[in-house]
C-alpha cells in the first residue's frame, strides 16, 4: 500500500513529541480526514447496534419512554418458542429458494447471449436493467395489477393460450410463487449486469484459440465460460442470498405479508412486532437473532471466497 | 479448475483438413449466435411488457381499464391530470430529490475523506479501523431500525429528511470504492503539490478528487438511486403525507380514485419517470457503480 | 473499477441534458407547496390548517369525498388536507408511529375497537364534554351503544361515526320462487337453525347450486365475524380481562362450529369461496343468501340485481338478539400544539361530517348520529333501516392488546373457523389451535 509517506520539506518538522517510530506523525490528519464519517457511524450505526443488543433484554414498547422493564433472555425464549417468528424465517428462507437459482440462471444465460451476440447490448441492458431502478412501490402498484383476477394482463394471457390461472395473490399456495415472479422479473438486471461485467473481463483470445482448435459454442460455454466466471457466479450468490433473506418491500407491498400471513418474511414480522404491537423489544430481539442468521451466511461466504482463491 | 480452460477440444476433431471443418464450425458458431439473438429479443421484449402495459393502461381512460387489450379506443392523458391534483406527487419528488441529494453528497464527502486518510496517511491503529469499517459491511441496516427510530425519536428529528438521510451515509461500500481508486492513482501529481507546500487537505480537495471524478460519480449516482428507492427506513420516520418520500407515499397514500386502474397506472408511471431520466442520463455511471462494487466485492 | 477517458463531444452533450435535468429539478421542487421544504427543520407551522386521515377505499372513500368537498365549501377558511392510507394494521401502525413522532393528523378515523388500545397507549387525546357539547357533540346526540362502547374508565376519547353490522342479503326473486318472503315483500324471520337451514334448502332448490355463501378461504374476518354473531347469541365469549385470559366456551362453540359445518357438509354453502368469489356467486344468483358486513351494498346495487338486505337473523333465541360488528370514530390524536382553536377546528370538522350522516348511511352504514337517524329520512332509506337495529346489539370484538378489527386476534380465529367451515379441520381440531394461539397471545404481556 502506502509507501510514499516522506514529510514535504516545506512543512515543517512535526514537533518531536511522539517517539514511538511506528506513527510517524499522521496521525492527527488521520483522525480529522476520519472524524466525519466516525461520528455518523458511530452515531447511526454502532451506537444503535449497541442499543439495539440493550433493549433486546427488556420489555421496551414504543409508546412508553425508556427501555421498560428488564427481560433477560425472556425475549430471546420466547422467539425460538414463537411460531410465527419460525414461519416468518421460514417464508424468507422458502423466498430465497424460489427466487435464487432463476436469479442467478437467468442473469447468466441473458448476459452470455447479450455477449455472444455483441450487438444491440444497450437495448438488452435497458430492458432487463431498466426495472430494477424503479423504487418497489412503482413495480408493486404493476404487479398487483398484473395479478388482477379477471383484469389482469396474466389472467387475459393465460385465458387466451387456453390456460386457466390460480389466485396468484389470493391462495396461500400461490402468493409466495407470484412475489418470487415479480421479484426475479425487478432484480435480474443487476445480477445480468454482473455477469456482464465479469463476462467481459474473459480475454477474447480464449474463446479464438478455441475455435481454431474446433470448439463449438457449447463446448466454449462449458470449458471457458463458466469456470472463468465462477467468482463472479459466488458474488452473485452471496449477494443474491443476503439480499433475498432481507426481504420486505415486496411482501409489505404487494400481499402485506399475506394471505393468512403465508408470505410474511422476518423483517416484516420485525416491522409488525415492533410498530405495529408496540413490542419495541421483543422485534430488537427478532433482529439480534436475524443478524446471526444474516452472519452465518457471510462466513459461509467468506470460508468459499478463501477456498477459490488458494485454488485459483 | 482452472487448468480446464484451456484444455483442448475433442481430440477426434479432424485436423487433416482443417480447413473445411473451420468453415464448418464458423458456420455453427454465426447460427448459435442468431440463435442466441432470437431468445435474447424474446426475453427483453417480454421483460419490457409489464412496463409498457404501465404506460398503455395509463394512457386509457378508467372505463377501459377493464379489458385486457393494448388497443386504447380514446387514449388521454386525464389520468395523469387527476393524480397530479389529488397526490401530492410533486411533494414526493421533491422529499426524495432532498433526501436522496442528502444522502449522496454525505457519502461521497464522509466516504471519500475517510478513504484517503486510509489510502494515503500511516496512523496507528489503521489495521484496527479498517477492520471495524469492514465489520460495518456486515451489519444490515435492516436488523437496525427499532433502535435508530428510537434514536430519531430521542433526537426529535422524526418527520424530518435528516432522520431519512443521516443513518444511510456512512456506508463501508463507498469507502472501498473510494480507496480502491485511490491507490490505483498515481503519486506524482501529488507529491509535487507537497513540494509546493500543500497541506493533506489541499492534497484532498485540489489534487486527489479532482482526478477521482469518476469514483465520484460512480459512487454519488449509486447511492442516490439507492436512497431514491429506500422505503422500509423512511416508511418509519416519514409519517406526514406532505413530507413523504415517493416511494412512501405511493405506498401509503392511497388515490380518492380507489380501483380506478388508469389512475394507479398513471401514478406508478409518474413515480417511476424520475428513475428513468436518471437511468436514461447516467447509465454507463450506474452500471460502473455495480460492476466496480460487485467485481471486487 | 477501470477510469474511462471522458470524451469531449459526449461530456458535453450530458451536460447539456444534466443542466436540463437540474433545471426541471428546481421548477419542479418550486412547484410544490413550500412545505416540502419544512422537513429540513423540525418545526411545522399549522395555523388555520386541518389534517385529516381516513382510511375509506371504494364506494366507501367516494362518499367520503363528498363530504369533505362540502366541509370545503362550507369553511372555504381552512386549509383541509385529507389523505386516505391503505386500511388495517398498516393503517395504525402509521397513526400511531405519526403521534408517537408528534406529526399527527388533527382528525382521524379508527375503529372503535382498534381505538382503546391507542387510549391505552396514550396516543389520544381525551375529549372535554364542554367542548363536545359545544359543537353540538353531547352523549345524547349518539346511539347509546356505540357511545358507551367507546368510553375508556367512563371519558370520551372517540365520537362514533356509524356502526358497521354484519348483516344478512337476500336475493329477493330467489326467495320469493322458495316462498321465503312474507305478504309484505319482506323475508320472512328466521329464528332457529332449522328454519335457516330450511330456508337455504329452499333457496338452493330455486339457484340449483347453493342456498348461501359465505366467505371462507383467503379471508379471516368473515368467517370471524359469522361465528361471532351466533357465539355472542349463546352468549359466548373469547378472551376477557383485557385480553389476558381464554375464556372459549368449548361447548358453546362446538355447537357453532358444528353448524357452520353442517352448511357445506350439506352442500347448502359451498365450502371454499374467497372474498370477490362469494361476491361473484351471490351476484350471479347462484346463491339466495351472502353473509357480509353492509358494506358490499355499492357492489350490488352497482350490479342492479334483485336485493334486499335485513338483520343477520336471531337463531340461538336463549340469549338476547347479538351481532358482530364495528363502528368507525373520530378520534383527535395527542398533538403538541393543544391550543383550544385547532380543538375547535378540529370538533367543528367533525360536526360538519356528522351533519352529511345521510350521505354516509347511503353506503350501507348505520348512523350514530341520532339528529339523522331518527328522522324519517333515515326510516325511509331502504334497505339500510332494515337493520339498523343491529347498531344496538353490536358484539364489538373483546378487549385486549392484540384484538380489534383485522388484528391478529382476527386472523387467529378466523383461519381457525375457516378451516372448519373448508372442512379441513373438525371443530374440535380448530378450538384446540385457536385456544393454543390465543393462549400464546394472552400471555405475552402487554407492551401498551
Amino acid at each position: 500500500m502506502s509507501t510514499e509517506t516522506v514529510t514535504p520539506p516545506a512543512r515543517p518538522a512535526p514537533p518531536p513529541s511522539t517517539p514511538t517510530p511506528p506513527a510517524p506523525g499522521q496521525g492527527r490528519p488521520a483522525a480529522a480526514f476520519l472524524l466525519p464519517f466516525a461520528i455518523l457511524y458511530l452515531a447511526f450505526i454502532a451506537g444503535p447496534a449497541v442499543y439495539g443488543l440493550i433493549m433486546s433484554f427488556f420489555d421496551a414498547s414504543l409508546v412508553r419512554p425508556g427501555l421498560g422493564s428488564f427481560a433477560g433472555f425472556g425475549n430471546y425464549a420466547e422467539a425460538l418458542q414463537d411460531p410465527d417468528f419460525w414461519s416468518s424465517l421460514w417464508h424468507t428462507l422458502w423466498f430465497t429458494i424460489l427466487t435464487t437459482p432463476p436469479l442467478i440462471v437467468l442473469a447468466f444465460v441473458f448476459a452470455l447471449l447479450a455477449d455472444r451476440v455483441g450487438r444491440g447490448r444497450w437495448f438488452f441492458r435497458l430492458a432487463f436493467f431498466a426495472p430494477f431502478i424503479l423504487p418497489s412501490a412503482v413495480i408493486a402498484l404493476i404487479w398487483i395489477f398484473m395479478y388482477t383476477p379477471e383484469l389482469g394482463l396474466i389472467e387475459a394471457g393465460l385465458n387466451t393460450v387456453g390456460l386457466s390461472s390460480p389466485a396468484w395473490l389470493g391462495d396461500p399456495a400461490w402468493a409466495m410463487p407470484s412475489l418470487a415472479i415479480t421479484t426475479i422479473w425487478w432484480t435480474l438486471g443487476f445480477n445480468f449486469i454482473l455477469y456482464l461485467a465479469g463476462l467481459q473481463e474473459i480475454p477474447r483470445e480464449l474463446y479464438e484459440a478455441s475455435a481454431i482448435d474446433g470448439a463449438g459454442p457449447w463446448q466454449q460455454i462449458r470449458r471457458i465460460t463458466i469456470p472463468m466466471l465462477g467468482r463472479t457466479t459466488t458474488l452473485v450468490a452471496v449477494l443474491q442470498v443476503i439480499a433475498s433473506l432481507k426481504v420486505f418491500d415486496q411482501m409489505y407491498l404487494i400481499t402485506n405479508g399475506g394471505p393468512d400471513f403465508a408470505t410474511r418474511s422476518v423483517l416484516q414480522y420485525v416491522y409488525d412486532q415492533g410498530f405495529t404491537n408496540f413490542r419495541l423489544g421483543y422485534a430488537a430481539a427478532i433482529s439480534m437473532l436475524f443478524f446471526l442468521v444474516v452472519l452465518a451466511v457471510s462466513a459461509v461466504w467468506f470460508s468459499i471466497v478463501r477456498r477459490q482463491e488458494k485454488e485459483v | 479448475m482452472a487448468s480446464s480452460i484451456l484444455a483442448p477440444p475433442d481430440a477426434d476433431t479432424a485436423r487433416t483438413d482443417r480447413g473445411v471443418t473451420q468453415a464448418k464450425i464458423d458456420q455453427r458458431h454465426r447460427l448459435f449466435n442468431r440463435i442466441c439473438f432470437g431468445v435474447l429479443i424474446a426475453f427483453a421484449l417480454l421483460w419490457l411488457v409489464p412496463l409498457a402495459w404501465a404506460v398503455d393502461t395509463a394512457l386509457k381512460p378508467n372505463a377501459e381499464t377493464t379489458r385486457a387489450s393494448w388497443l386504447i379506443d380514446d387514449p388521454t392523458f386525464a389520468a395523469f391530470g387527476r393524480v397530479l391534483s389529488d397526490m401530492p406527487i410533486l411533494n414526493w419528488f421533491g422529499a426524495s430529490l432532498i433526501t436522496s441529494t442528502l444522502t449522496a453528497v454525505g457519502t461521497v464527502i464522509t466516504a471519500s475523506l475517510a478513504a484517503f486518510a486510509l489510502s494515503r496517511m500511516r496512523f496507528r491503529y489503521r489495521n484496527v479501523v479498517f477492520w471495524a469499517i469492514l465489520a460495518g459491511i456486515m451489519i444490515p441496516g435492516q436488523v437496525l431500525i427499532v433502535p435508530q427510530f428510537r434514536e430519531m425519536d430521542a433526537l426529535g428529528l422524526l418527520n424530518t429528511y435528516w432522520a431519512v438521510s443521516l443513518p444511510q451515509i456512512p456506508t463501508a461500500v463507498a469507502i472501498f470504492i473510494f480507496k480502491q481508486f485511490f491507490d490505483g492513482l498515481p503519486r506524482d501529481l501529488e507529491e509535487a503539490a507537497r513540494i509546493d507546500g500543500a497541506g493533506w487537505f489541499r492534497i484532498y480537495r485540489r489534487v486527489v478528487m479532482p482526478l477521482a471524478r469518476p469514483a465520484v460519480a460512480a459512487v454519488a449516482i449509486f447511492t442516490f438511486v439507492t436512497s431514491w428507492n429506500e422505503l422500509l427506513w423512511p416508511l418509519l420516520v416519514l409519517t406526514n403525507p406532505d413530507l413523504m418520500t415517493m416511494p412512501v407515499g405511493l405506498a401509503t397514500v392511497q388515490g380518492a380514485f380507489g380501483i380506478r386502474y388508469a389512475d394507479t397506472m398513471a401514478s406508478a408511471v409518474l413515480g417511476a419517470i424520475p428513475l428513468v431520466a436518471v437511468f436514461l442520463l447516467f447509465q454507463r455511471h450506474i452500471v460502473e457503480g455495480i460492476a466496480g462494487t460487485g467485481l471486487k466485492g | 473499477m477501470d477510469v474511462p477517458s471522458t470524451r469531449r463531444t459526449g461530456l458535453s452533450r450530458r451536460g447539456v441534458l444534466r443542466g436540463l435535468a437540474a433545471a426541471v429539478g428546481a421548477g419542479a421542487l418550486a412547484g410544490c407547496s413550500s412545505d416540502v421544504l419544512s422537513g429540513l427543520t423540525t418545526s411545522r407551522e399549522t395555523a388555520g390548517s386541518l389534517d385529516y386521515w381516513n382510511l375509506f377505499g371504494g364506494g366507501d372513500g367516494t362518499r367520503m369525498q363528498q363530504m369533505l368537498d362540502t366541509y370545503r365549501r362550507d369553511h372555504p377558511e381552512v386549509a383541509l388536507s385529507a389523505t386516505t392510507l391503505a386500511w388495517g394494521n398498516p393503517y395504525y401502525t402509521k397513526l400511531s408511529l405519526a403521534t408517537v413522532g408528534d406529526k399527527p393528523p388533527d382528525v382521524a378515523i379508527a375503529h372503535l375497537t382498534r381505538m382503546k388500545n391507542m387510549v391505552e397507549a396514550g396516543l389520544l387525546q381525551e375529549l372535554d364534554p364542554a367542548a363536545l357539547a359545544r359543537h353540538g357533540l353531547g352523549t345524547d346526540q349518539f346511539t347509546p351503544r356505540t357511545w358507551e362502547a367507546g368510553l375508556v374508565d367512563g371519558r370520551a376519547y372517540s365520537i362514533p361515526l356509524d356502526t358497521h353490522p354484519f348483516v344478512m342479503f337476500y336475493n329477493t326473486d330467489v326467495c320469493e320462487k322458495a316462498g321465503l318472503l312474507g305478504d309484505d315483500g319482506n323475508l320472512t324471520p328466521l329464528d332457529s337453525p332449522e328454519a335457516f337451514t330450511d330456508a337455504m334448502r329452499r333457496a338452493k332448490q330455486v339457484t340449483g347450486a347453493y342456498g348461501g355463501v359465505v366467505a371462507s378461504i383467503s379471508e379471516t374476518s368473515t368467517p370471524w365475524r359469522m361465528f361471532q354473531s351466533l357465539y355472542s347469541q349463546l352468549g359466548g365469549q373469547v378472551i376477557a380481562d383485557q385480553g389476558r385470559e381464554v375464556v372459549l366456551d368449548d361447548a358453546k362453540a362446538t355447537e357453532v362450529l358444528t353448524f357452520l359445518r353442517s352448511l357445506t357438509a350439506d352442500g347448502l354453502f359451498p365450502a371454499t369461496a374467497d372474498y370477490q368469489g362469494s361476491i361473484a356467486q351471490f351476484a350471479e344468483g347462484q346463491a339466495g343468501f351472502y353473509f357480509q358486513g353492509e358494506w358490499e351494498i355499492s357492489t350490488f346495487q352497482t350490479a342492479k340485481m334483485p336485493f334486499s338486505m335485513t338483520l343477520f337473523p336471531h337463531l340461538y333465541r336463549e340469549g338476547p338478539y347479538a351481532v358482530q360488528a364495528d363502528s368507525h370514530t373520530f378520534v383527535l390524536p395527542r398533538h403538541p400544539d393543544d391550543s383550544p382553536e385547532r380543538l375547535d377546528r378540529a370538533l367543528e370538522f367533525v360536526a360538519s361530517m356528522l351533519n352529511q350522516s345521510k350521505t354516509w348511511a347511503e353506503g350501507g352504514h348505520v348512523p350514530s348520529y341520532r339528529p339523522f337517524l331518527e328522522t324519517p329520512e333515515f326510516r325511509d332509506l331502504k334497505p339500510q333501516s332494515n337493520y339498523a337495529a343491529a347498531a344496538e346489539a353490536a358484539a364489538y370484538d373483546a378487549e385486549g392488546w392484540y384484538s380489534g378489527s383485522g388484528s391478529s386476534f382476527e386472523i387467529v380465529t378466523g383461519s381457525s373457523i375457516g378451516a372448519v367451515i373448508t372442512g379441513q379441520s373438525t371443530p374440535a381440531a380448530a378450538l384446540a389451535r385457536m385456544r393454543s394461539a390465543l393462549s400464546d397471545l394472552a400471555r405475552t404481556p402487554s407492551p401498551i
